[in-house]
C-alpha cells in the first residue's frame, strides 16, 4: 500500500462521516452485547438462575476459534465450530451440574461461579496466560457513505441481526417455540400441561451457551484471546439482564441494547474512565426504582 | 392425659451429652496462632500476617451472609476504599500514625457500606437477594474501574511505596510486631462478632435468616437490621483494608475489584458460613494449600480450587467446618430444648418452610 | 506472538508457559512456590552461590516480553557459570512471575528478597510494575534493583539502576525524523499511568521545539479495547503522526482499528517506542506497516555487527520458537544489566550492596547487543547506541543511527 507523506493535504473526516462512523461502531459493539445477553437472559428468565459461568462460554467460543485456526483450518471454520462445541459443553454441564441448582438460585450463582473459575483457569493454563491475536475471516474495509468501515465489524452486525431474527421467529412461529415460551412464563402450569420442562430447560441452556459461544467467536479477532475475556462480558451481561427485565424475550434484548449502546457511545461524550463507571451506576439506580426492569415480564 | 404423655415422651427422649466442638476449635486456633511467630522464620510470619488480615475480611463476609442472609459480592469494595483512602492519607498528608489510621479505615468502611447498603436495602420494595448480590458486585466493579482510570489514585499503578505505620516514633514494620497487631485486631473483632450474634440482636438475625416474613410480622424492622449488619461488616472490611495497605506497602485497583470480592466469598464458603470460625478456617486452609500445593501444580491449583468449591457447594454446603462440627451446633440452638415431641408430625407443614429457597 | 496466525513462518503451536517449563526443566531447574523457578548451577564453591533474582511478567498482557527476559537471564547466567562464575562462585538464578499484575507481583517479589535472599533483582517491564516492586526490593528488602526496560526516566532512587533507554535517547532523534517523514500534526493517545504521562511531557517539548503541534493528548484505561472515538478524532483532525503510548492489551485493537479506518492509506505515520520484533505477537504486519521507532537494537543489525550476531544466534539456538530477543521487550536491557552487574561485582570484589552499587555506578561493557554500554557516574542510567527504524512487512529497516553512545540525560 502506498505510504506517501503529504503533510497538510490530507482530507479528513467531516461531521457526517464522523457521525456515521460513530453510529456504526456503536451498533457493532451493541450487537455483541445483545448476543451475549440474550443467552444469559433466556436462562435467567426460564430457570430463574443467573449463570455466572456464561462469560466463560464466551471465552470457550473464542478459544475454540483459536484452536481450529491453529490446526490450520480457516478462521471462519472455527467460527462455525464454536457455537456447536460450546453448545455441546453447555449441554453436558447442564445435565451434570446446572440442573441441581434450579431450585436454589443462590447456590446456582455460587456454583456456576466456581464452574466458571474452573473453565477460566483451564483456558489460562492452556494458552500460557498470554494474549493471542486471531485474525478476522474478512480483512479490510468498505467505503460506505464516504466512511471507511471495517468489513468484519459489518459482518458482526449482520450476523447478529440474523441470529436475533432467527431466534425470534423460532420462539414465536414454531410449536417448539410455543412450548419454550410456556415454560418461560409459567413453569408449573407448563409442566401440568404435559410439557417436559426438563427437556426444555436442557435445550434452552444449550441454546444460550451456543449464543455465547458464537459471540466469543465473532469478537475474538477484535479483542484478541486472553483468559479474562469472559469476565468483562459477565458483569455487563448481568446488569443488562437486570435492566431489561426477565420473563420475556424482548427484555434481555432491550437491556443488552441499552447497555451496549451506552458503553460504546458514552466515551464519545465523557472521559472514558467516567463512562465505564457511569453505565453501571445508572443501570443499578434504574433497577432500584423500577425493579421489573425496562420490560417487566415476571418480577425477579 | 395429654400432658403426662407429653412429659413422659419428653423425659424418655434420650439427651446425649454433646461436647461443643466450636469453642474447642476456636481455642486451639487461638493458641496455635499466638505462638507461630516464635517458631516460624520472618518470611513465613509475614505470610501468615497477610492471611490473618484476609481472615478479617472473610469474617466480614460471614457476618453478612451467614448471619443476615445478604449475599454481598462487594466486601472488597470497602476493603479497597479504606485501603486507598489510607494510602492517600499517607502519601499526601504524611499521616501514618496507627492511632489515626486504623480508626479512620474503620470509619471509612462503615461510611461506604452505609451508603451502599442504604441505597440497596432500604426503600419501598424490599430487594431480592439477587438484586443485592448484583448491586454489590456492580459496586465492586465500578470501584475497580474508577481506581484503574483515575490518575490521582495512581491509575494502573496503584499507590506504591506506602511508608510504614508508626506509633509515636516507633515504626511498625512487617514481621512479628505487625503479626501481633493483626492478630490482636482479629481476636478483638472476632470476639465482638461472637458477642453480637449470641445476643438479642443475634437472635433477631437468626429469625430473619430463617423466615424473614415472620420476623417482620413480629415488628422487627428487617431492612434496618440488614443495613446495620451490612455497615458493621463494611467497617470490619475497611479495617482490614487499612491493615493490608500498610502491611503490603501497596494498594492497587485489584483491591476493590470483583475477582478479589468473589475470592473472599469462596474462602468463606469453603470454610463454612454461619459459624464465624468457619471463615477464618477457610482462609487459612486455602492460603496454606495455595502456598504448598502450588509448588508443582501452579497452573492446576486454581482449577483444583474451583472444582473443590463446586463440590462443596453441590454436596456439602456447610463447608470444612461442617466436617468437624455437627449440624445442630453449627446452626445454633440458643439454649432451647430439642423439639422431639410427638406434636412435630402435625407441624410437618411448617417445618417444610424452613428449607431456604 | 501466536502460533499459526499465518503472519509468521511456521511457529509451532506450543503454549508459551509449557515451553518455558520444559526449557527450565532441561536446564535442571526446580519449581518452588507459585510461578517461581530456581536454576541451580552445576558446580559449587565453598563460599556458596551468588544469587540473582529475576521478577518479570511470564504471563498476562506483557507475557511476550517477560518470557524473553527470563530466557535472556538464563542464557547469560549459563554463560557466566560456564566461564567460571563470578569471583570463583557460581550464580544461582531465581525467577518469579509478576503476572502483569502489580498485587501478585508484590507478593512474589517478597519471596525473592525475604525467602531466597537474592543479591540483586532484575526485572519489571511496565513502569507501574517497577513502581510497585521497587519499594519491596530496595527499601524493605535492602537489595539492589536493576530495571531493564525503556521508560520515562526520572528514576533516581539510590540502589536502583536502569539499563534501558530514556526518552532523551529514544525521542531526541526520532521526533525530528517523524516531522520530516510524517508531518507536523501529532496525536498522543496514551494509557493512563506514569510512563505515558511522563513521556508525553518530554515528547511535547521536543515536538514543539522542532516546529510540530500536538493536536490532542488523551489517556485511557490500559485494558480498554474500544478506540472508535479516538480513531475518529485522529481522522477528523487530519493528524499526521500518531505517537502512541497505549500498551497491551489495548494497543493491538487500537492499531487494528486505526488501520481499518484508513489512517495508513492516507499517509499517516504511526510511532510507538516500545514496538519491536516481538510486537508482531500483538498486531499483524500490515496493521503496523511503516511504524517508526527508536531503540537500542534491531535484529537486522546482526548483518553488520558481529557481537549482536553472536548474541542473537546464541539466543535463537537456545530458545527456538520462543519469545523473541528484542529491544522493546527489555531483553536487551536485561542482557546489558546482567553484564554490567557482573562487571561491577568483579570490580568490587564482594557482594555487599554498597560496594557493588559503587562499582555499578561507573561500570562499562565493551560488548552488548547493538553496541557497548557505559553507566554515567552518579546518574544511574547508561549510554548506549540508538537506532531509528521503520517496520516493513514485519521486519525493521534502520533509517537512522546515533553517532556513538547517546547520553541518557537523566537524573
Amino acid at each position: 500500500m502506498g505510504l506517501q507523506a503529504r503533510p497538510g493535504s490530507r482530507a479528513g473526516w467531516h461531521g457526517m462521516e464522523s457521525a456515521l462512523n460513530a453510529i456504526f461502531e456503536v451498533l457493532s459493539f451493541g450487537a455483541i452485547i445483545v448476543l451475549v445477553v440474550l443467552g444469559l437472559g433466556i436462562i435467567a428468565s426460564m430457570m430463574g438462575i443467573f449463570n455466572f459461568a456464561h462469560g466463560e462460554f464466551v471465552l470457550l467460543g473464542a478459544y475454540t476459534t483459536y484452536l481450529v485456526h491453529g490446526a490450520g483450518l480457516p478462521v471462519w471454520a472455527g467460527m462455525l465450530a464454536a457455537p456447536v462445541v460450546v453448545a455441546a459443553c453447555g449441554f453436558v454441564l447442564e445435565r451434570l451440574v446446572i440442573r441441581r441448582f434450579y431450585a436454589a438460585p443462590i447456590a446456582a450463582m455460587l456454583g456456576t461461579y466456581a464452574l466458571g473459575l474452573v473453565i477460566r483457569e483451564s483456558v489460562r493454563g492452556l494458552i500460557g496466560g498470554l494474549y493471542i491475536s486471531v485474525p478476522e475471516p474478512i480483512v479490510g474495509s468498505l467505503i460506505i457513505g464516504g466512511v471507511q468501515v471495517s468489513r468484519w465489524r459489518l459482518a458482526i452486525v449482520i450476523i447478529t441481526t440474523l441470529v436475533m431474527v432467527g431466534s425470534y421467529l423460532l420462539l414465536t412461529r414454531t410449536s417448539f417455540g410455543l412450548r419454550v415460551r410456556a415454560a418461560l412464563e409459567n413453569p408449573s402450569l407448563a409442566r401440568a400441561s404435559g410439557i417436559s420442562t426438563n427437556a426444555i430447560y436442557a435445550i434452552t441452556f444449550t441454546f444460550g451457551a451456543a449464543l455465547a459461544g458464537l459471540a466469543g467467536a465473532l469478537v475474538v479477532p477484535v479483542f484478541s484471546l486472553f483468559a479474562d475475556l469472559g469476565i468483562r462480558f459477565l458483569i455487563q451481561g448481568f446488569v443488562a439482564v437486570m435492566l431489561g427485565g426477565v420473563g420475556t424475550f424482548e427484555g434481555p434484548v432491550a437491556g443488552g441494547a441499552v447497555i451496549g449502546v451506552m458503553s460504546a457511545a458514552l466515551p464519545w461524550a465523557v472521559a472514558p474512565v467516567l463512562a465505564d463507571v457511569l453505565v453501571f451506576v445508572l443501570a443499578i439506580v434504574f433497577v432500584k426504582f423500577r425493579p421489573g426492569g425496562l420490560i417487566a415480564g415476571r418480577r425477579f | 392425659m395429654a400432658d403426662s404423655s407429653v412429659s413422659q415422651a419428653y423425659r424418655s427422649v434420650p439427651r446425649p451429652r454433646r461436647i461443643p466442638v466450636i469453642p474447642i476449635v476456636e481455642l486451639a486456633l487461638l493458641l496455635i496462632l499466638s505462638v507461630l511467630p516464635l517458631i516460624l522464620e520472618d518470611y513465613l510470619t509475614i505470610f501468615v500476617t497477610r492471611v490473618l488480615i484476609l481472615a478479617l475480611l472473610a469474617l466480614s463476609f460471614d457476618l453478612v451472609w451467614g448471619y443476615a442472609g445478604i449475599l454481598s459480592f462487594g466486601q472488597a469494595l470497602f476493603f479497597g476504599s479504606a485501603g486507598y483512602s489510607i494510602a492517600l492519607l499517607a502519601r499526601d498528608l504524611g499521616i501514618t500514625s496507627i492511632f489515626i489510621v486504623l480508626p479512620a479505615s474503620f470509619v471509612i468502611g462503615l461510611f461506604v457500606a452505609l451508603t451502599l447498603g442504604g441505597f440497596l436495602l432500604l426503600g419501598r420494595h424490599p430487594p431480592t437477594t439477587i438484586f443485592v448480590a448484583l448491586g454489590t458486585l456492580t459496586g465492586s466493579y465500578a470501584a475497580d474501574r474508577l481506581a484503574r482510570g483515575w490518575y490521582y489514585l495512581g491509575g494502573q499503578n496503584g499507590i506504591p511505596g506506602i511508608p510504614a505505620m508508626t506509633a509515636g516514633s516507633y515504626a511498625i514494620v512487617e514481621g512479628p510486631v505487625y503479626y501481633y497487631l493483626a492478630f490482636a485486631t482479629l481476636v478483638l473483632v472476632y470476639l465482638l462478632c461472637r458477642f453480637l450474634v449470641r445476643s438479642q440482636f443475634g437472635l433477631a438475625l437468626a429469625g430473619m435468616r430463617e423466615q424473614e416474613a415472620r420476623i417482620a410480622f413480629f415488628g422487627y424492622r428487617v431492612q434496618h437490621l440488614k443495613v446495620i449488619v451490612f455497615s458493621l461488616a463494611g467497617a470490619i472490611a475497611g479495617l482490614a483494608g487499612g491493615l493490608y495497605a500498610f502491611h503490603e506497602g501497596f494498594v492497587g485497583p485489584n483491591m476493590p475489584g470483583v475477582i478479589f470480592s468473589t475470592q473472599i466469598v469462596l474462602y468463606a464458603l469453603l470454610g463454612g458460613v454461619g459459624t464465624l470460625i468457619g471463615a477464618v478456617i477457610g482462609v487459612i486452609a486455602v492460603e496454606i494449600a495455595s502456598f504448598w500445593l502450588a509448588d508443582n501444580y501452579q497452573q492446576v491449583w486454581p482449577i483444583i480450587l474451583g472444582l473443590l468449591l463446586l463440590l462443596i457447594i453441590l454436596f456439602r454446603p456447610s463447608g470444612l467446618v461442617g466436617l468437624l462440627v455437627s449440624e445442630r451446633e453449627r446452626v445454633g440452638a440458643f439454649g432451647r430444648p430439642p423439639r422431639t415431641l410427638p406434636r412435630i408430625a402435625q407441624e410437618g407443614g411448617e417445618e417444610d418452610q424452613h428449607a431456604a429457597p | 506472538m501466536d502460533a499459526g496466525s499465518g503472519y509468521r513462518d511456521a511457529a509451532p503451536m506450543i503454549s508459551r508457559r509449557r515451553f518455558l517449563r520444559s526449557a527450565v526443566w532441561a536446564g535442571g531447574a526446580i519449581t518452588t512456590g507459585i510461578g517461581s523457578w530456581v536454576i541451580r548451577p552445576e558446580w559449587a564453591s565453598a563460599a556458596g552461590p551468588i544469587k540473582v533474582g529475576i521478577a518479570t511478567d511470564l504471563t498476562g498482557a506483557a507475557g511476550y516480553a517477560g518470557n524473553a527476559d527470563a530466557n535472556v537471564a538464563k542464557m547469560v547466567v549459563k554463560d557466566i557459570n560456564n566461564a567460571g562464575g563470578i569471583l570463583g562462585r557460581p550464580v544461582e538464578l531465581f525467577i518469579e512471575d509478576t503476572a502483569s499484575n502489580e498485587s501478585i507481583a508484590v507478593g512474589n517479589v517478597r519471596k525473592l528478597v525475604q525467602r531466597d535472599k537474592v543479591d540483586v533483582v532484575l526485572g519489571g517491564i511496565t513502569s507501574s510494575m517497577r513502581n510497585a516492586i521497587k519499594d519491596v526490593i530496595v527499601t524493605r528488602g535492602k537489595t539492589l534493583y536493576i530495571y531493564p526496560q525503556q521508560y520515562e526516566g526520572r528514576e533516581c532512587t539510590s540502589y536502583i539502576f536502569c539499563s534501558g533507554p530514556t526518552p532523551a535517547q529514544q525521542c531526541d532523534d526520532l521526533i525530528p525524523w517523524l516531522i520530516k517523514n510524517g508531518g507536523k500534526r501529532f496525536a498522543l493517545p496514551s494509557a493512563n499511568y506514569v510512563w505515558p504521562h511522563a513521556t508525553n511531557e518530554y515528547v511535547r517539548k521536543i515536538i514543539e521545539k522542532n516546529g510540530g503541534e500536538v493536536i490532542f493528548e488523551e489517556y485511557y484505561p490500559p485494558d480498554q479495547v474500544e478506540y472508535s472515538a479516538t480513531v475518529n478524532k485522529i481522522m477528523t483532525n487530519n493528524v499526521d503522526v500518531v505517537f502512541n503510548t497505549v500498551i497491551p492489551p489495548g494497543v493491538g485493537p487500537f492499531f487494528k482499528q486505526l488501520y481499518e479506518a484508513g489512517f495508513g492509506k492516507r499517509g499517516g505515520r504511526l510511532s510507538c517506542i516500545y514496538y519491536d520484533e516481538g510486537a508482531l505477537a500483538i498486531n499483524a504486519a500490515h496493521e503496523i506497516e511503516g511504524l517508526a521507532t527508536c531503540l537500542d537494537y534491531f535484529r537486522v543489525l546482526t548483518k553488520e555487527d558481529p557481537v549482536s550476531a553472536r548474541i542473537q544466534a546464541e539466543y535463537d539456538r537456545e530458545f527456538p520458537g520462543g519469545a523473541l530477543f528484542a529491544a522493546g521487550s527489555a531483553a536487551t536491557g536485561m542482557y546489558r544489566g546482567l553484564k554490567l552487574w557482573e562487571a561491577a561485582v568483579k570490580e568490587a570484589g564482594k557482594l555487599d550492596r554498597d560496594a557493588v552499587a559503587g562499582a555499578l555506578d561507573h561500570a562499562k561493557i565493551a560488548e552488548g547487543p547493538g553496541g557497548p554500554a557505559e553507566m554515567v557516574p552518579g546518574k544511574h542510567h547508561c549510554k548506549m547506541k540508538m537506532y531509528t527504524a521503520v517496520a516493513k512487512e514485519g521486519n525493521y529497516e534502520i533509517v537512522g543511527r546515533s553517532e556513538g553512545l547517546v547520553d541518557p540525560k537523566a537524573c
